[in-house]
């Protein structure tokens, strides 16, 4: 199976940094899947979830407030205001997916257009 | 000749200002140890940043749409007015941290008025603004409590005033002086031209993605917002070097005034010592003589 490079990083330092099998990322004209081998581009990103599949172990979602992503064939990096990784196992979920709503929440963006993303994080608090 | 009470007194108080610097020097120490961390976790973010913005404007130059049209890039030849950030301290006792900085801005200053340039001063930092109020030096912005406490988001308002009113045409060239971190003993002060941005460095080196896509499809859309944000960051980036500078000279000052407390300790004692045995001798010949004139 082929993997592509992934860096999340924000001003605080890096989020994520590894090999990974698929990215759904939020783009300011929509959402967008990325596998390896991806055209080059270039986007804005909007308040959102960042969605991670790695090769063998659970996925990992990543909310963000805004950003930029760069896609090249074989890495992508993606530049962000403010993220908060949530990864099944995390000890502290309770407190981080309450972290990740308010970072969404904080942007000022009207609600109707993240309250899509607000509900994943939550789905996502449950599922675990 | 000063008598033993007060010599004593006098080297009681050195010493506890000599407790005092060492505990400061410590206390910088471990904040240079954290500040650094910070800054070499921005430093990752700054270099990404950097790569997609070369990336887009060379991507622009090559669809002949050239960057220099660009507000942000476009060079302005005679340039009439001149806005000048410093970043200073927001405490002293760092030695010549402050007046460095102070000193390169006025500098700068009477070079543009002797152009006949106009210029802006804002700043951060209480010692900077403090000293150009003394002197009667008016600020446009000036904002205290920045500087020992970096935040991204206060910084980002800071700056985006200045900026925005550069891309209104207020303003024709945006300068930022501070104080930047090299090692543990030495700080340099670092003038950087925050716009327009130097559109040479920005050509140089990038490899070029002849099919790079480019969302939202308006090339200056996003360009615009990452020079913007580009900024900001810079401006962060600023406050945290300036910090670690700070941070290293308090500590150098303060070993300095350790050791020469040390050494005042050593001479006093010294001089303590000779007055001690002075008295004693002249109360010897005193005892002496009194029982000479009794015989």
């Amino acid at each position: 199976m082929k993997l592509m490079k992934l860096e999340i990083v924000t001003p605080l330092g890096t989020i994520y940094d590894g090999e990974v099998k698929q990215i759904t990322l939020p783009g300011s004209e929509g959402e967008f899947g990325v596998l390896p081998e991806h055209a080059t581009l270039v986007s804005l990103l909007k308040t959102g979830v960042i969605t991670v599949e790695i090769a063998d172990s659970p996925k990992i979602d990543v909310a963000i407030n805004s950003g930029y992503v760069k896609v090249s064939e074989s890495k992508v990096t993606c530049i962000v205001d403010g993220a908060i990784a949530l990864a099944a196992g995390d000890s502290d979920i309770t407190e981080k997916i309450k972290k990740a709503t308010d970072l969404l929440k904080s942007t000022g963006t009207p609600h109707a257009a993240i309250a899509a993303s607000i509900s994943k994080v939550e789905h996502i608090g449950k599922s675990f | 000749m000063a008598n033993l009470k007060d010599i004593q007194r006098k080297i009681k108080s050195v010493k506890n200002t000599q407790k005092t610097t060492h505990a400061m020097k410590l206390v910088s120490s471990a904040k240079l140890k954290r500040t650094e961390e910070l800054a070499s976790q921005s430093r990752i973010y700054a270099t990404k940043l950097t790569e997609v913005m070369d990336e887009i404007a060379k991507k622009m130059q090559d669809l002949g749409e050239d960057a220099h049209d660009n507000v942000f890039f476009k060079e302005n030849e005679n340039p009439k007015k001149v806005d000048i950030i410093f970043i200073s301290a927001d405490k002293g006792l760092c030695g010549g941290f402050n007046s460095q900085t102070l000193k390169h801005v006025n500098k700068l200053m009477d070079g543009f008025k002797a152009d006949d340039i106009k210029v802006r001063l804002s700043g951060v930092g209480r010692k900077g603004v403090d000293y150009y109020k003394f002197n009667n030096v008016e600020m446009m912005r000036e904002v205290i409590g920045l500087s020992s406490a970096p935040d991204y988001d206060k910084a980002a308002e800071f700056i985006s005033e200045i900026v925005d009113a550069y891309a209104n045409g207020e303003t024709d060239r945006i300068i930022m002086v501070h104080n930047g971190y090299v090692n543990m003993i030495s700080q340099e002060v670092r003038e950087d031209q925050v716009l327009p941005i130097d559109a040479s460095e920005v050509k140089e080196g990038v490899e070029s993605h002849s099919e790079l896509e480019i969302e939202p499809n308006d090339d200056s859309t996003l360009l615009v917002a990452l020079t913007k944000k580009y900024i900001e960051f810079s401006m962060y980036y600023a406050l945290i070097d300036s910090l670690a500078a700070e941070h290293a000279a308090r500590m150098q000052a303060m070993d300095a005034a350790t050791t020469n407390a040390k050494e005042m300790v050593k001479t006093l004692s010294i001089k303590y010592n000779k007055v001690r045995q002075e008295a004693i001798t002249t109360e010897l010949i005193e005892i002496i003589s009194g029982v000479e004139s009794m015989k």
